[in-house]
């Protein structure tokens, strides 16, 4: 059974099911197209495979992951600032080892140097580790309602549009899983194209081409930007040794700690123009950077472009946008922005950033209470949840960082399942003005369970999933060693953002599932209208149910983020330590290995702790609640 | 001893056939079709013939051994690698647009059409090649006098004819004032060899700048700028290309910007043998000068074209705007004088050597879909035209978007890996001062910003070929060859854009060394 278990596990197997997770989406969107209306079965069974492969991804990644987690905690150099992808295809270790680079090359700078070491290249390097694996799960997962809730809505070409379905799907899986920085930024503007044809060719509102072509412009000239940025960190940092330029991702961080530290040093000594000239080019490769991350997030005042595609959108199409689109510009802030310019972020992240993450956050829930239709309610609710999102980004802590991993797999599954409801609305109706229904709770009870699972989800009841990672994030806004007030304030507006949301998510609850009976003409006149079937069981289900788990469990969850986590946040430490013009504070990497785990465990553990106090014994971690503030000084 | 008697100079001028032997069989094959046109005429025929010129002219370029002249100072045509490559883009692009302007050729003139067509391919190659002010000069009226044959051919119309004489006038004018340019290089130098010129200024330039150098070299650019449609030089590109025939607006938006990129190369001195012995300044004032005409073309083209509403026009200020882009490759070659450490470098002449090759590909491809769809009766004139095409006429349009696509730079495609390699060279230009250094900063930032404004005018073609119903069907010329070439060129562009390696091993092979070269050091450092 072991051997059996090693064979199946070993990186070989593991490097073939990542290239089919990318793989297999792109083959369905050229296979799809050819089909009639057959499609949509064919789709379906596709994304099921999609969904098994998946699964076995995640099953031996994080065993693997929480593996590598126990070791990490003997390796703490420098050297260890990076992300360590598992899986990596093309392996340069060859069949069996493991080295975490990769030698597919797509296109080569340079000639091979003299040594006969190749030159400067864009590689094809893909890999899992904490921060992607859970978000590649949830492309696949989400792809399933979207396909079940378009079942009878897409009429017109199914094929053309199951096709479309997947190749977005398959770039938002490729973005999550590369580490080569162009490769991550191919991925992302690939999903422009299937977005652009899906909003404007099976948009479902009269404004639907404008829709699609504002929606690809703002992501196309926010994303330029940051590939100009992309591109400036790639050619600021070479090598320190060898001189060359690497647009692999883990090798990046490396050499970008490796000159600030350097830099530190210096400046410790008393020489530090250095550190302030390299801090001063980060300043304008972060403005670059995350010029296309919050355009995509959106974080306000980039938000513009939203409400008309989440409207415009056919409904499972609006699932994937939400659901995965918006993740890609948070998963960019913390695959890219954080560790590439790791002093910027702490410079402006929360002082500038977070202030327009937090006026969206208040604007975004004000929004969404005042409209009619229950879609432009749902989205401008993203943009208000995005924000909180963003603000814990931002905080740069381990709770902070993990709950915002944690978040945006949390927010695509409640937020994805929420429009997908409205996808049952839609289908009988025709409509989501909230103004015309009423009393929805007698008329279809089913429905109304999930629809009150989902929303009670989306606003944070504890017990169900966006609880823990909200609280994880306020927790990591709480934290002193950001400085305290500016966190402070943020957290504040954030917990009100939070109070927004349960404000207006109960008042739609209110006008549409208590109050007398309304309800506007079914769309087929011939027909009344039945309670949940049992392709939307699944629809529904499938997210609805993944709320529930996560919020009762997510500590698996968590200690797969964990080892990516307390990379970045040692990133963060350092950044905070340059910025603040005093040494890298040794102790909070030192003290958990060696000693016991007295003293400094807390920071992670508080929140998960007093976040789900029933359910989980098992947390390994979880003592010590109190003063995380104190010891940094 | 007599220099004239000197052996080496004799074989270096007998030698030059040798090394224009493709060149003289695509000549030969004009001729002949220009001739024996007269006894016989039609499309089938000189299309055939023709296409067995290109393909020989090929296999005469693959095969013919080509010695480097031994005197490149006596030398009117260097074979370098630099000239290989702009000769093969040459014949792939003349291989195009015999194919794509099938249903615009007709019987009677077809063996004047094609003969041009490849008079003019045999110019190109030779701007490429050539090494000699004069000889510069002839291979670029080479292109010229056919392409105003090629524009009076069908001129049937007013708008016909009126682009034909707009763009006659300018050319000549433009010839003109590079002559005056290359008076200037052979007063001060005493040498109409390229060779000899670049070398005598190299030296001049390491002891006090010449002011008098700078007026032939702004000359020059201007003159060549009017082929590439640099901006204060574009006026005529947009009447041009809205009037002119559309297989010769194909030819015209391609043929003569890759021999006015060769030959602006040539003359700056960007193709030598070292990259960094430039002959001209390359601190501040010609890069500057190099600068604000990239930005002033990128910005201007792209903006203007937002305005558009014929397809022919927007593609005209498009492909001014991409004229811009590939300025940078200039700007940033133009200013290499020293490369530090075995560091990135793309070389500017590398990035504009993919990029011309992506531009090419994708041009061509979306002049192949206008071609295809346009009738005599119902030429595409207006976007709105294409309305629906993606319904009526599916290949076709998906060879339109996919070119579309690429000139907006997405991922995938070719154009996004010029864009790429422009982007990173002007990042690592390694300029001589501070200020500069900035400067190239910003013209990534500015191209960046304008290829996000250039989006949005092909974004709205996509759009009314998709999401627009068609209201009245084109029927489409039928013509399988347009059809055929939109296609293999929209596939070279996702092909070139997924894996462009062989594309981008190509072009660094035929640019100037630009990491640290055997011998130039610390003598060629600065100027």
């Amino acid at each position: 059974m072991d051997r059996f278990f090693d064979a199946v596990a070993s990186p070989l197997t593991g490097r073939a099911l990542i290239l089919a997770l990318v793989a297999l989406p792109f083959l369905a969107a050229l296979a799809l197209p050819l089909l009639g209306r057959a499609a949509r079965r064919v789709a379906l069974v596709v994304a099921l495979l999609h969904l098994g492969l998946t699964a076995a991804v995640v099953f031996f990644a994080s065993i693997q992951i929480s593996a590598r987690a126990e070791l990490a905690g003997a390796v703490r150099d420098q050297a260890a600032l990076r992300f360590q992808p598992g899986y990596v295809p093309g392996d340069t270790a060859g069949r069996h080892g493991e080295d975490n680079r990769t030698g597919w090359t797509l296109m080569s700078l340079a000639p091979p140097s003299p040594g006969g070491k190749a030159g400067p290249a864009v590689q094809f390097f893909l890999g899992v580790d904490g921060l992607n694996l859970w978000l590649a799960a949830l492309a696949s997962v989400m792809l399933l309602p979207a396909i079940l809730v378009s079942w009878d809505a897409v009429t017109d070409r199914p094929g053309a549009f199951y096709g479309w379905l997947f190749l977005l799907q398959g770039a938002a899986v490729g973005a999550f899983l590369s580490f080569d920085v162009i490769l991550f930024y191919a991925f992302f503007e690939l999903t422009l194209i299937p977005a652009f044809f899906l909003i404007g060719r099976w948009g479902t509102g009269s404004a639907r081409r404008d829709a699609a072509r504002k929606f690809f412009l703002y992501t196309l000239a926010g994303s330029l930007l940051t590939l100009v940025g992309v591109i400036g960190v790639v050619l600021t940092n070479p090598d320190p040794v060898t001189g060359r330029v690497t647009f692999s991702l883990p090798d990046l961080m490396g050499n970008v700690s490796f000159y600030l530290d350097q830099a530190h040093q210096e400046a410790l000594a008393g020489r530090g123009e250095k550190l302030a000239a390299l801090q001063q080019t980060q300043g304008f490769l972060f403005l670059a950077l995350m010029a296309g991350f919050l355009v995509k997030v959106p974080v306000w005042p980039f938000h513009t472009w939203l409400p008309a595609a989440y409207s415009e959108a056919p409904i499972g199409v609006t699932i994937l946008l939400s659901a995965l689109l918006a993740k890609l510009g948070t998963f960019g802030i913390i695959r890219f922005v954080l560790p590439l310019t790791p002093d910027a972020a702490v410079m402006y992240g929360l002082p500038v950033v977070g202030l327009l993450a937090a006026f969206g956050i208040v604007y975004g829930a004000l929004c969404a209470y005042d409209q009619k239709d229950m879609r432009l309610t749902v989205a401008y609710s993203s943009v208000s949840h995005l924000g909180f999102l963003v603000l814990g980004i931002f905080a740069f802590n381990a709770e902070g960082l993990s709950g915002a991993t944690l978040h945006m797999v949390n927010h695509g599954l409640s937020t994805g399942a929420m429009f997908a409801l409205l996808g049952f609305l839609l289908d009988r109706y025709r409509t989501t003005q909230a103004g015309r229904f009423g009393g929805l709770m007698g008329r279809f009870p089913n429905y109304a369970v999930f629809f009150f699972l989902v929303a009670l989800a989306g606003i944070g009841l504890p017990g169900l999933n966006n609880f823990v990672s909200e609280m994880l994030m306020l927790a990591g806004l709480f934290a002193a060693r950001d400085g305290g007030a500016p966190g402070y304030g943020l957290a504040v507006v954030a917990a009100v953002g939070i109070f927004l949301s349960a404000w207006y998510v109960l008042t739609m609850l209110r006008r549409v599932f208590f109050n007398p009976l309304r309800e506007p003409e079914p769309a087929d006149a011939a027909v009344r209208p039945a309670d949940v079937t049992r392709r939307e069981f699944f629809a529904f289900g499938i997210p609805a149910g993944l709320c529930v788990v996560l919020g009762l469990f997510p500590q698996p969850v968590l200690d797969t983020i964990k080892p990516d986590v307390t990379v970045l946040t040692k990133v963060g430490e350092a950044a905070r330590a340059r910025v603040a013009g005093v040494p890298v504070p040794a102790e909070p990497e030192s003290p958990p290995p060696p000693k016991a785990p007295a003293p400094k465990p807390k920071d992670k553990k508080e929140t998960p702790k007093k976040v789900n106090p029933k359910k989980d014994a098992p947390k390994k971690d979880g003592k010590n609640p109190k003063g995380g503030e104190e010891d940094e000084g | 001893m007599n220099p004239l008697s000197d052996p080496q100079l004799q074989q270096t001028f007998t030698g030059v056939f040798r090394l224009v032997v493709p060149e003289i069989a695509l000549l030969g094959t004009a001729c002949a079709a220009v001739l024996l046109g007269c006894f016989r005429n039609g499309r089938g025929l000189w299309f055939a013939v023709s296409l067995l010129g290109v393909a020989g002219a090929a296999v005469l370029a693959a095969t013919v051994d080509q010695p480097a002249p031994p005197l490149p100072t006596a030398a009117s045509i260097v074979p370098d690698a630099a000239a290989g490559f702009v000769r093969w883009l040459a014949l792939a692009a003349a291989a195009a647009l015999l194919f794509l302007s099938w249903p615009e050729v007709d019987d009677r003139t077809a063996a004047e059409y094609y003969g041009c067509l490849l008079v003019a391919t045999a110019g190109v190659s030779l701007v490429g090649r050539a090494n000699d002010l004069v000889t510069l000069f002839l291979a670029l009226e080479l292109i010229s006098i056919p392409t105003y044959v090629l524009l009076y051919l069908p001129a049937r119309t007013r708008v016909n004819q009126e682009a034909a004489a707009k763009y006659f006038l300018l050319s000549v004018m433009s010839s003109a004032v590079l002559l005056f340019g290359f008076s200037y290089l052979y007063g001060m130098t005493g040498s109409t060899n390229l060779t000899a010129v670049t070398a005598a200024l190299a030296r001049a330039n390491a002891e006090a700048l010449s002011p008098l150098a700078l007026v032939g070299a702004v000359l020059v650019v201007a003159a060549v700028g009017f082929r590439i449609t640099a901006v204060p030089f574009h006026f005529y590109a947009p009447d041009v290309y809205q009037g002119g025939p559309a297989g010769v607006v194909a030819n015209l938006a391609v043929l003569p910007k890759v021999a006015g990129f060769a030959a602006l190369a040539r003359v700056l001195g960007l193709f030598g043998p070292d990259a960094r012995s430039l002959p001209f300044d390359t601190a501040t004032q010609l890069p500057l000068l190099l600068w604000i005409l990239a930005v002033l073309t990128m910005t201007l083209g792209n903006v203007l074209a937002l305005l558009q509403d014929d397809v022919r026009r927007m593609l005209a200020y498009s492909g001014v705007a991409h004229g811009g882009y590939m300025l940078m490759g200039v700007v940033v070659a133009s200013a290499l004088p020293d490369v530090r450490g075995a560091g990135p470098t793309v070389g500017g002449v590398e990035a504009l050597f993919v990029y011309l090759a992506a531009y090419a590909l994708m041009t061509l491809g979306a002049f192949a879909v206008v071609l295809y769809l346009s009738t005599p009766d119902r030429p595409v004139e207006a976007i709105d035209d294409l309305g629906g095409v993606g319904q009526t006429h599916p290949v076709a349009a998906g060879a339109m978007a996919m070119s579309l696509f690429s000139l907006i730079g997405l991922p995938l495609t070719a154009g996004f890996a010029g864009k790429l390699l422009l982007f990173v060279g002007a990042f690592t230009a390694p300029a001589d001062t501070a200020a500069m250094r900035n400067l190239y900063r910003v013209l990534v930032v500015v191209a960046a910003v304008n290829a996000a404004v250039g989006a949005y005018y092909y974004l709205r073609v996509v759009g009314v070929m998709y999401l627009r119903s068609p209201l009245r069907p084109l029927d489409g010329s039928r013509s399988r060859p347009t059809l055929a070439a939109a296609v293999v060129l929209a596939a070279g562009t996702l092909v070139l854009g997924v894996y462009p390696q062989p594309l981008v091993t190509a072009a660094r092979q035929a640019a100037p060394a630009s990491g640290p070269p055997a011998g130039a050091t610390a003598e060629a450092k600065s100027p």
